[in-house]
């Protein structure tokens, strides 16, 4: 019989070792998918980490990927905290890209770079925000689900893109707009074919701000009271409207600032397909960083990896983008499953037979938690 | 011990341990047939874990239990029902929104696809008549008053043929007259040969209805004796280890000037039903105002309305003559108004956060910890810790989860944070609940300070003990309304009993 007892602490050791093994766990899971598909893991494998971090270009496109998805996670983890679960971030992203784009091509073409490009990625970002305010106010006025809200209002945005694209928007009856003039790229940080943009910069500096956000200010503190404790929140006064508000307009504007970034400096056209995906991948990147905006960074960038490589094997090997999938969710999977490790100590028992011993066994030291069931139904009288 | 064929149970060597603490060490425990037996013990002596093991919600890591002679091994409530164990837990495991019927066949084997509803009836109706109570088969447990869903636990576990019943602090919710008829169905159950545990740390209790008690104190068991041959002081000192203070020292002051003022309020709960109905009442500075009452007649109410979390529909409140009908927490907060909720982990604290975020939580607006925009957690450490070393609390790691301190430590930490606002108006909300006889004896004389430093306190509780011992004046509530104010000083429990139930009204 497995047994799960709660751990007071985790050693290092396992914090470092549980994932790690749950990778590799994770990886191994895909090889048998690809054993059935059969092609050989080791190569693909192998392909997947040359096509994401074999050359400068390589890592180059591997980041180009990964700053959308750094920009998104860095603002879930904000809301999240507060357990505002924004899963609208792929609406959000798609808003921001419209609402930039529509500078980029209907803007007055004399206006200076600097200008033009600030004003989109303000327009973007607000584009973002606007999309996560409705969920927001919806949640705070009549407390509708922000989940099923944001997921549908993704739909809104794929369709209010298709709108435009098959609309005014697109050139001779095709979804395409045309190509963003000069003034209107975001630029390129590598020399060609390098299409890395100033996007990671933002990146970075949205990791650090909204840790600093998280960790020193008020309003983080209070997103965090607000995200473990709402009655305890509303009795210190805490102005529950005015935070839910401001953390979701960071978190969809931030989704919109990818959106136009990515739009902008890598695409340089609007159309259907814009990567609103990593919309969805970020949340996953979030949860994977624990929520912790400097982590997020890392797992985006692995995440990215994945995906980059994944382009690789498809075009190298022949095999489909699909295996992608299948690792990066057995990775997940994995990851998930190992923090019962992390959490819980898990201990092989018998059936109690053994006649019970005379000496008794003195506790382990530190007075810690309680077993979270025995405290949940029986607080009083354990 | 007598003879071997009179044992209904026996349970050897019982160990138990959580993370850090070891919940049952090496536990004997035997129950006679027929007999009701106590298990007496302080919060977290381990009674409820060692039944608990019975009720196969724990599998305990060492030790042995015997059924009638026979070894058995208790894996899942099937196999405790099986053995005959029932229990009844101090949070009662219904269902609310189903039938009596539901409930009672919640679970069980024996029912079909189909369900006989009127046998089950018939049945429950049995059950209820000999033991000569009543209730309806057919109500939905929500329409049941707490006394009447206690009922139906037992008829639960009467249904599904257990001869071993286990009660988890029974009386805590009922009025005295309920504990009174709830003694009379467990002396007819014993007279019927079933055998019953009873958990309490009621001294009285125990003394007027057990046959045996067995003591545990901090997991270990203290002795097994028969009630007739010892006294209440006595136990009291098995339980704790030393002599209690029964009585505490209070002074005689002077009543302040009027404080709390709350005018016809009308309240709704979560529900959407009447919870306060237009009650008044009105608390003076340096007065502990006792309110007494079953749970759920609109204390929570009361409280919530007072302190901001619940709108009032109409009515008033003022403290010390400002209108703060419906202000905001923050309003409340600047007019002297503090709060321990009865709820700690749920309204007080924020369990995954921090003690020192915790101990910050009503400060962090201020100077020195607010530093603009940023949060100078620097200064709020040394808050925290001053409040740790004032109020001594016991908190192993200041960064850890405030959730992983134990009961007592974490009102203390509340409590703390609370009195440190310097509050013209103090509202306790089972202030001791679930804490040992320690930390108890600090809530209650933190509260009295109070008191004497002219803070109106409003103090409500469903331990009449604790209001009788603290409170100057006492508001029996019933139904949403004050049924009637007592003085505490000269009072009849029986009297208070009878308008818990809203059977008298008395107005002073």
């Amino acid at each position: 019989m497995l047994r799960f007892e709660k751990r007071d602490k985790t050693p290092v050791r396992l914090r470092v070792l549980v994932p790690i093994c749950s990778v590799l766990l994770g990886l191994l899971a895909g090889s048998v998918v690809m054993l059935f598909a059969r092609v050989n893991p080791v190569r693909v494998y192998g392909a997947i980490v040359k096509g994401a971090f074999g050359s400068a270009y390589t890592f180059s496109e591997t980041l180009v990927i990964a700053v959308p998805l750094i920009l998104i996670s860095v603002g879930l983890c904000l809301v999240y905290r507060m357990k505002f679960f924004n899963i609208g971030a792929k609406g959000q992203y798609i808003m921001g890209a419209i609402c930039g784009s529509y500078l980029a091509l209907f803007g007055p073409a004399t206006m200076s770079r600097p200008v033009l490009l600030t004003l989109m990625l303000v327009l973007g970002t607000l584009g973002g925000a606007l999309w996560a305010i409705i969920p927001a106010l919806l949640k705070v006025y009549w407390n509708v689900n922000e989940v099923i809200a944001t997921l549908l209002l993704n739909y809104i945005a794929s369709y209010i893109l298709w709108f435009f694209m098959y609309g005014t928007w697109g050139t001779r009856g095709f979804p395409l707009s045309k190509n963003f003039a000069l003034n209107a790229q975001l630029p390129r940080i590598l020399p060609a074919p390098s299409r890395l943009h100033i996007g990671l910069f933002f990146g970075l500096a949205a990791a650090v701000i909204v840790w600093i956000i998280i960790r020193k200010t008020r309003f983080g503190y209070e997103t965090r009271v607000l995200g473990d404790n709402e009655r305890a929140a509303r009795y210190a006064g805490i102005n529950v409207f005015k935070t839910v508000i401001i953390a979701a307009v960071i978190s969809g504007g931030l989704a919109g600032l990818a959106g136009i970034a990515h739009t902008s400096a890598v695409l340089r056209i609007l159309q259907l397909e814009i990567n609103s995906d990593y919309g969805y991948t970020a949340i996953i990147a979030a949860w994977l960083a624990g929520l912790d905006p400097l982590v997020a960074v890392g797992v985006s960038v692995l995440l990215a990896a994945l995906e980059a490589g994944g382009y690789q094997i498809q075009i190298v090997m022949r095999v489909p983008f699909g295996i992608v999938g299948v690792i990066e969710s057995s990775i997940l999977f994995c990851l998930l499953a190992g923090e019962i490790i992390t959490h819980y100590r898990v201990t092989l028992t018998r059936r109690l037979s053994t006649p019970p011993r005379s000496t008794p066994r003195i506790g382990k030291k530190c007075s810690g938690a309680l077993d979270e069931r025995a405290r949940g139904a029986h607080e009083s009288c354990l | 011990m007598d003879g071997q064929e009179e044992l209904m149970l026996v349970m050897s060597n019982i160990t138990k341990r959580f993370p850090g603490i070891v919940a049952n060490d090496h536990v004997n425990f035997a129950l006679r047939k027929g007999e009701i037996h106590a298990l007496l013990g302080e919060n977290g002596a381990g009674k409820t874990t060692l039944m608990n093991v019975l009720d196969s919600i724990y599998y305990p890591d060492e030790g042995e239990i015997v059924i009638e002679g026979k070894r058995v091994d208790l894996r899942s409530p099937l196999d405790s029902m099986k053995h005959g164990i029932g229990m009844i837990h101090q949070h009662f495991m219904l269902v609310d929104s189903l039938s009596v019927i539901e409930n009672v066949i919640l679970g069980l084997e024996s029912q079909g696809f189909y369900i006989d509803k009127k046998s089950v009836a018939g049945r429950i109706e049995a059950i209820a008549k000999k033991y000569s109570f009543r209730v309806d088969p057919y109500a939905k447990i929500w329409q049941l008053s707490v006394g009447e869903q206690q009922r139906v636990e037992i008829i639960k576990t009467l249904f599904k043929g257990a001869r071993i019943l286990i009660l988890d602090e029974p009386t805590a919710v009922l009025t005295p007259q309920e504990s009174d008829e709830l003694f009379g169905i467990l002396r007819e159950m014993k007279s019927e040969g079933k055998s019953i545990i009873f958990i309490s740390h009621k001294l009285n209790e125990v003394m007027s209805v057990s046959d045996r008690v067995t003591v545990l104190r901090k997991g270990r068991l203290v002795g097994t004796i028969d009630t007739a041959s010892i006294t209440e002081r006595e136990l009291a000192k098995m339980m704790i280890g030393r002599d209690v203070l029964f009585r505490l020292e209070r002074k005689d002051i002077e009543q302040g000037r009027e404080i709390l003022k709350v005018e016809d309020a009308q309240v709704y709960d979560d529900r959407g039903i009447m919870a306060l109905n237009k009650l008044s009442i009105t608390v003076h500075g340096g007065e502990i105002m006792g309110v007494a009452g079953v749970a759920g007649n609109g204390q929570v109410q009361l409280a919530e309305c007072i302190t901001g979390l619940r709108h009032l529909v109409s009515g008033h409140v003022m403290v010390e003559g400002i209108d703060v009908t419906n202000a905001t927490p923050c309003t409340l907060a600047s007019a002297g108004v503090n709060y321990i909720p009865a709820d700690r982990l749920g309204v007080g604290l924020v369990p995954n956060l921090s003690t020192v975020e915790n101990a910050m939580l009503r400060r962090y607006r201020q100077e020195p910890i607010r530093r603009g925009t940023f949060i100078d957690y620097g200064a709020a450490c040394a808050y925290a810790d001053g409040l740790i070393e004032k109020f001594d609390i016991a908190v192993p790691l200041r960064n850890a989860p405030v959730k992983v301190l134990s009961g007592g430590n974490m009102q203390k930490l509340l409590l703390a944070r609370e009195i440190e606002e310097n509050p013209r108006l103090l509202i306790a909300e089972h202030p001791t609940r679930g804490l040992d006889v320690g930390a108890t004896e600090f809530v209650r004389k933190t509260l009295l300070e109070q008191r004497d430093n002219g803070v109106a306190v409003l103090l409500i509780s469903e331990d009449l003990d604790e209001i009788l011992m603290v409170a100057d004046r006492i508001a029996v509530m019933y139904e949403g309304r004050i049924v009637g104010i007592v003085d505490a000083h000269h009072v009849d429990i029986a009297q208070i009993g009878l308008m818990m139930t809203g059977a008298v009204g008395v107005k002073v």
